[in-house]
């Protein structure tokens, strides 16, 4: 694949789960193992259509074949969806100090300047 | 948008819309509230804070590290004050040629204060191969959480 150096394994996983067909596939792996033509007769899909899927599953390292004798086994393994689930948490975190460090410089600048404060102050409300 | 994974935050600040929306363009104030650590307990070295804000005008903001200048560098996609502000956020060069972090900040008034949006998307790259209807992603992870959670 000529495009393998420029995909992160986070794409890897994305690309992965972003199709009905290979969440089913993982759904069922999620369950317990099971064997590649196992997998292919629980979809209306050609055998060669579900190798595929579970190609672009065993790339991001979402399946792990296991050749015993003839069957060729395939087994979750769920690390790099923690990896995606991660990435948006730590995204989350990162924006959410940046986001409240903003309002401390604010918070900060007004209370340099007491003046401004003094004449943004908001009215005190009247209850109705 | 089904289609993309986002990490979202909102923030209600007591702050008006147009402050704060400006504190993400002047660098005075982008060199402060990056240095805050996110991480690590110690503030961020900032080196490099250079912002042309103009739609399709691009900013580089740069910390020292130890292992090296940790740069985050984009483009400017929406400036919309003191409403939207939309740019892309990169942090590699294999990003930047992905073309797929997005960030879109909303300010909306909110009694006194502003309520404060921030979507980080991840998309574009991945799009040709994702179906349009991408249901349940984030059900799947949290599924499959509980499964690992379950499981010995």
């Amino acid at each position: 694949m000529r495009s393998e150096a420029a995909n992160t394994p986070l794409d890897h996983t994305l690309i992965a789960i972003a199709d009905p067909t290979r969440r089913a596939i993982l759904r069922r792996l999620c369950a317990g193992e099971a064997r590649v033509t196992d997998i292919a007769a629980a979809f209306p899909l050609s055998l060669n259509a579900v190798s595929k899927h579970i190609k672009l599953l065993e790339r991001a390292r979402l399946v792990e074949r296991d050749i015993r004798g003839r069957d060729h086994v395939l087994r979750f393994r769920g690390a790099p969806l923690d990896e995606a689930q991660a990435w948006i948490e730590r995204q989350q975190a990162f924006w959410r100090t940046r986001l409240q460090a903003i309002d401390d410089l604010l918070d900060e600048e007004d209370r340099a300047v007491p003046a401004i404060k003094k004449a943004k102050r908001p009215r005190k409300r009247t209850k109705p | 948008m089904s289609d993309i994974i986002e990490a979202k935050v909102t923030h209600r600040s007591r702050h008006a819309a147009a402050r704060l929306f400006d504190a993400w363009l002047d660098p005075a104030h982008v060199r402060v509230w990056m240095a805050i650590p996110f991480e690590t307990g110690m503030k961020l070295d900032m080196r490099r804070v250079e912002i042309d804000p103009r739609v399709g005008g691009r900013f580089t903001f740069s910390d020292q590290r130890e292992g090296g200048e940790a740069v985050h560098w984009g483009e400017y996609r929406i400036i919309d004050r003191p409403r939207t502000l939309a740019f892309t956020w990169w942090t590699s060069a294999e990003e930047e040629q992905l073309n797929k972090s997005l960030v879109t900040l909303t300010f909306e008034p909110d009694g006194d204060g502003t309520l404060v949006t921030l979507t980080h998307q991840m998309d574009a790259r991945w799009a040709d191969y994702v179906p349009r209807v991408m249901q349940s992603w984030g059900g799947m992870l949290a599924h499959v959480a509980q499964m690992l959670g379950a499981a010995p």
